[in-house]
């Protein structure tokens, strides 16, 4: 469903030239959760926003369902969601309100957009908020909004970039069993996270990021098999503590 | 989308505030202010009475006789000849003077004099006091001497008064008292030379007769109130749109919605639209609601016609002003959407937009000064134009042209800005965020660079600005003589454009040879016949260019000058006079040859390889050619705007020679013979002109048509040469 192809994006500040992806290849099928991993600074969000069609590499492509994104943007954006801890929500519209805004973006048909409406609503447990001002909605319950502008559009494609940044146990549980309901109705998924204990429970497959290179890509087994190691957090000790990455 | 934009801003309290309460609250508190301050005014103009001080009650009856008869004088208007000090026999010691601190009652009913007593009131002071008194504004004047004096002539005797004034300097009525006391005074005079001249001969006439006589209308003391109602509307409807324009645009990055909605398939031009339409509306509305309360007040607050005159504020103005302001919300609202796209956070917004806000408030000041016409030219200039047009119609003179030109000219601003702000909203570099501060834009790299990037290039302009200004202000506090200080200026372009640019991007470790395009890198790998004819077609196309782009540049200046600019300098001769007398090499050196290398090097070279480090060439030339033309817009002491198309127009054909050949000198050549030429222009007589375009202003329009064959073929060659590669 997704595949980026040696995705390169370089970064010019104050005339020096950084490298924030370098070559960067995978891809995710369809009802898999891929887990793009590494420290801060790694280049997963550059990665994920030229994924987006935000961002355009310097070299390399990314196709979404064998199309490249680049021959239409704007088509291959109606295929993905996005879902990221960096959202904010409108405070002066209510949560119905700004979905509807969204669908509105994505050209969804209005009857259909207030029926997904109610459906996410049920789904995300905020049928009581619906009616309610952004501003007053808690963390939590603003990230389910969030949750639920990503699907409005029903995207084949879910691009989760930091998901539960900020949120206490019960609000990452939520997100958690809203990525299975993703994994169930057969999304690709793109997760890009540094918290390596939630994607070794999520993710089928892992791309482990550092200093813009990918350093692993595979299976939980194929990385414990590649490195020695038995969890990814170990797994991402060595591989920044290894000589030839310091 | 639209209405998603109008929701979030009309539900925001700080809008509404802006958009409802002030209106209703400020306009009628001004009004109450303006009643207060012109019912003041108007008690203290009905009723100015000046109060004179004198030393002893004996003296009250000369210096009734002095007011009576200059009272008398100025009233007349004309003098008769009346015998010498005739006035004086009406002087009698007669009635009881009021004494200090006395109510005005009391003064009235006390006052004997036969003078005017609207205009004068008389107090006694003990003479010790008198000076005190003026001193503490308890009178206006003081007679501190009033004496009545025997002159002997050689036929007879004669009187005279010995008066000696007071009066507090600064103080209004003060001097305004005794300005008018001096008039009597000179008038009674007067009417004594004339007994006199009469007496000598009827035909004896003064050394020096002198009338004066004011022409015109006086200053419509109504035009530069009638120039605040405007400047007070628009500066709301500025406030109105500022808030919603900050939150629409950098709001949306602050709380992290911009990534998820510029992610949609959306348009970006039909995002930034719909935030343009919500910010117009709230703009429009802001206008109406002020508008609204603004005719409210001055109708109903009878203050209408005390500030505009008998029209008063009517219906009609108020439906003539609403279209003006809705263009204006339209301008503003565009050029705010350009400056808030910038913006990663509402602070950085504000940063932005206080001193556009601040900079607004300058051509509101011009408005507000007497005599300032509403002229072709200042209906360009954006704002000023909005205002000039919306007191002419408050006063009830606006003219066609400059009415038609200034709506255009703001509806293409408003165009222009909303590109701008469409090409900026939600650009990958603002959503992501620069990762660049101040230290490290002074920081010397420690990698070596091919070209500046637009940092280093705008710090160092920044840091040039006032610079230059001072240099500009400074040659001619130096000296007065034109030639040396040309040489100067030459002096001071040489190091600020081309020495310390140098040594700047030095320190930066970006390669002088390709910011400067000092090498040829197109002609490498080259077949001599090919070097050679690429030099040739390089060649002629300067020579083409530069025979024929001085035409647009001198036709540019004489338009300018039609539109009377030139009329702002009354030395205009003395300096032509001046520039005559300097040798013509001198001036090519200082005004052809220093330019051309120094600008190049700087807008070509620094500037221009800086801008397509984050642009495309026709944007980066573009850009450079707009600072080019802002430059000499403001350098020298004085903003010369007539200078601004030329030399955009010439940035354009520099900039792209220097982007077609990718080297510099071809365009120093094309500066140079344009600066020589124009110059060349510029010292022919009248006579000379007028053999070559006839008696016309202007450049013939066959000169014109065939200069502009000539620069499309010139750069025909340019690109033919740029086409020369080695492999074909």
């Amino acid at each position: 469903m997704i595949h980026a192809n040696q995705l390169v994006k370089k970064f010019s500040i104050r005339g020096e030239s950084l490298i924030a992806v370098n070559e960067v290849s995978f891809q995710v099928s369809k009802g898999e959760v891929y887990g793009l991993l590494g420290p801060n600074g790694a280049g997963k969000t550059t990665t994920l926003r030229m994924v987006m069609g935000l961002l355009e590499p310097d070299s390399g492509w990314v196709s979404i369902d064998g199309k490249v994104t680049s021959n239409d943007s704007m088509e291959h954006r109606k295929m993905l969601g996005l879902i990221s801890t960096n959202d904010g929500v409108y405070p002066w519209l209510s949560v119905r309100e700004m979905l509807m805004y969204f669908a509105d973006l994505y050209a969804v048909d209005l009857a259909l957009a207030k029926v997904r409406i109610e459906e996410l609503a049920k789904l995300l447990d905020m049928e009581s908020i619906l009616d309610q001002r952004c501003s007053t909605l808690s963390t939590g319950q603003k990230q389910r909004v969030t949750c639920a502008r990503g699907l409005m559009h029903d995207p084949p494609v879910m691009l989760l970039d930091e998901p539960t940044r900020g949120l206490d146990v019960v609000g990452s549980q939520t997100i958690f069993r809203f990525i299975e309901l993703l994994k169930e109705r057969g999304k690709a998924i793109l997760l890009s996270t540094h918290r390596l204990d939630e994607a070794e429970r999520v993710c089928d497959r892992f791309g482990l990021l550092h200093h813009g290179h990918m350093q692993y890509e595979g299976t939980l087994v194929d990385l414990q098999n590649a490195t020695g190691q038995t969890h990814l957090t170990d797994m991402f000790i060595q591989l920044i503590q290894s000589p030839a990455n310091a | 989308m639209c209405l998603k934009e109008l929701r979030e801003s009309l539900r925001d309290r700080r809008t509404v505030m802006t958009l409802i309460l002030m209106p209703i609250l400020v306009y009628p508190l001004l009004s109450m202010a303006l009643q207060r301050l012109l019912i003041g005014s108007a008690t203290s103009k009905q009723e100015e009475i000046y109060i004179i001080g004198i030393d002893d009650e004996k003296k009250q009856s000369r210096v009734d006789a002095l007011l009576t008869e200059g009272q008398n004088l100025l009233n007349a208007g004309t003098i008769s000849p009346i015998p010498p000090i005739e006035f004086l026999k009406k002087a009698s010691v007669s009635g009881d003077l009021v004494k200090l601190g006395s109510s005005k009652e009391e003064k009235n009913e006390n006052d004997q004099s036969s003078f005017d007593p609207r205009k004068f009131r008389l107090k006694w002071i003990e003479k010790p006091n008198l000076t005190f008194a003026v001193e503490q504004g308890l009178i206006d004047v003081a007679f501190t001497k009033l004496d009545l004096n025997v002159v002997s002539l050689r036929r007879g005797k004669t009187q005279s008064f010995d008066v000696e004034m007071q009066f507090r300097q600064g103080d209004a009525r003060g001097e305004s008292a005794a300005m008018m006391l001096r008039r009597m005074c000179q008038l009674i005079n007067d009417q004594q030379y004339e007994a006199l001249r009469q007496n000598i001969d009827s035909n004896f006439s003064p050394a020096v007769e002198m009338k004066t006589i004011g022409i015109g209308s006086s200053v419509d003391p109504t035009a530069s109130i009638a120039a605040v109602i405007p400047l007070v509307l628009i500066l709301m409807t500025i406030t109105g749109a500022v808030y919603p324009a900050i939150d629409l645009t950098a709001g949306e990055r602050e709380r992290g919605t911009m990534e998820a909605m510029i992610a949609t398939p959306a348009p970006r031009f039909a995002l930034l639209l719909s935030k343009y339409i919500a910010v117009v509306t709230v703009a429009i509305l802001t206008a109406l609601a002020n508008l609204s309360a603004t005719w409210v007040t001055l109708s109903f607050g009878g203050l209408g016609q005390a500030l505009l005159g008998p029209r008063g504020f009517s219906l009609w103005t108020l439906i003539q002003i609403l279209p003006i302001l809705v263009i204006f919300a339209a301008f503003f609202s565009s050029i705010l959407l350009a400056l808030c796209s910038f913006a990663k956070s509402f602070k950085e917004a504000q940063a932005y937009l206080i001193p556009v806000m601040l900079l607004s408030l300058a051509p509101g000041l011009v408005t507000l000064m007497p005599n300032v016409e509403f002229t072709t030219l200042y209906a360009v200039i954006p704002l000023l134009n909005v205002l000039l047009l919306s007191r002419d119609i408050m006063s009830g003179t606006p003219e066609l042209v400059p009415s038609v030109v200034a709506v255009v000219t703001t509806i293409f601003y408003g165009a222009a800005s909303l590109v701008v702000a469409s090409n900026l909203f939600g650009s990958a570099n603002s959503a992501m965020g620069s990762q660049a501060n101040w230290s490290d834009l002074i920081r010397r790299p420690t990698k070596a660079a091919s070209s500046p990037d637009v940092g280093t290039f705008a710090l160092y302009l920044a840091m040039l600005f006032p610079v230059l200004f001072v240099v500009s202000n400074l040659g001619t506090s130096i000296t007065k003589d034109a030639s040396l200080l040309m040489g100067l200026n030459a002096v001071a372009l040489f190091v600020l454009f081309f020495a310390l640019p140098m040594l700047w991007l030095m320190y930066h470790r970006v390669s002088l040879s390709n910011t400067f395009l000092i090498t040829d890198g197109s002609e490498a790998g080259l077949s001599p016949s090919k070097r050679i004819a690429r030099v040739a077609c390089m060649f002629l196309a300067v020579l083409l260019l530069a025979s024929s782009v001085w035409i647009y540049a001198v036709e540019g200046l004489l338009l300018f000058q039609s539109w009377s600019i030139a009329a702002q300098f009354p030395d205009l001769e003395k300096l032509k006079k001046d520039f005559m007398s300097i040798p013509f090499p001198w001036i090519l050196l200082t005004q052809a040859i220093a330019p051309a290398v120094a600008e190049e090097f700087f807008f070509r070279g620094f500037a221009l390889s800086a801008m397509k480090t984050k642009m495309n060439t026709v944007r980066a030339v573009t850009l450079t050619a707009l600072l080019f033309g802002l430059f000499h817009v403001i350098t020298g002491n004085v903003l010369s705007p007539e200078k601004f198309v030329p030399t955009f127009l010439l940035g354009i054909v520099l900039g792209a020679t220097a982007s077609l050949t990718r080297t510099i000198w071809p365009g120093i050549v094309l500066h140079f013979s344009h600066n020589a030429l124009v110059l060349w222009f510029s010292r022919l007589e009248k006579d000379q002109l007028t053999r070559w375009f006839g008696e016309s202003e202007h450049i013939p329009a066959i000169w014109i048509v065939a200069g502009g064959g000539i620069i499309i073929v010139g750069f025909a060659l340019l690109f033919l040469a740029s086409r020369l590669k080695p492999n074909t």
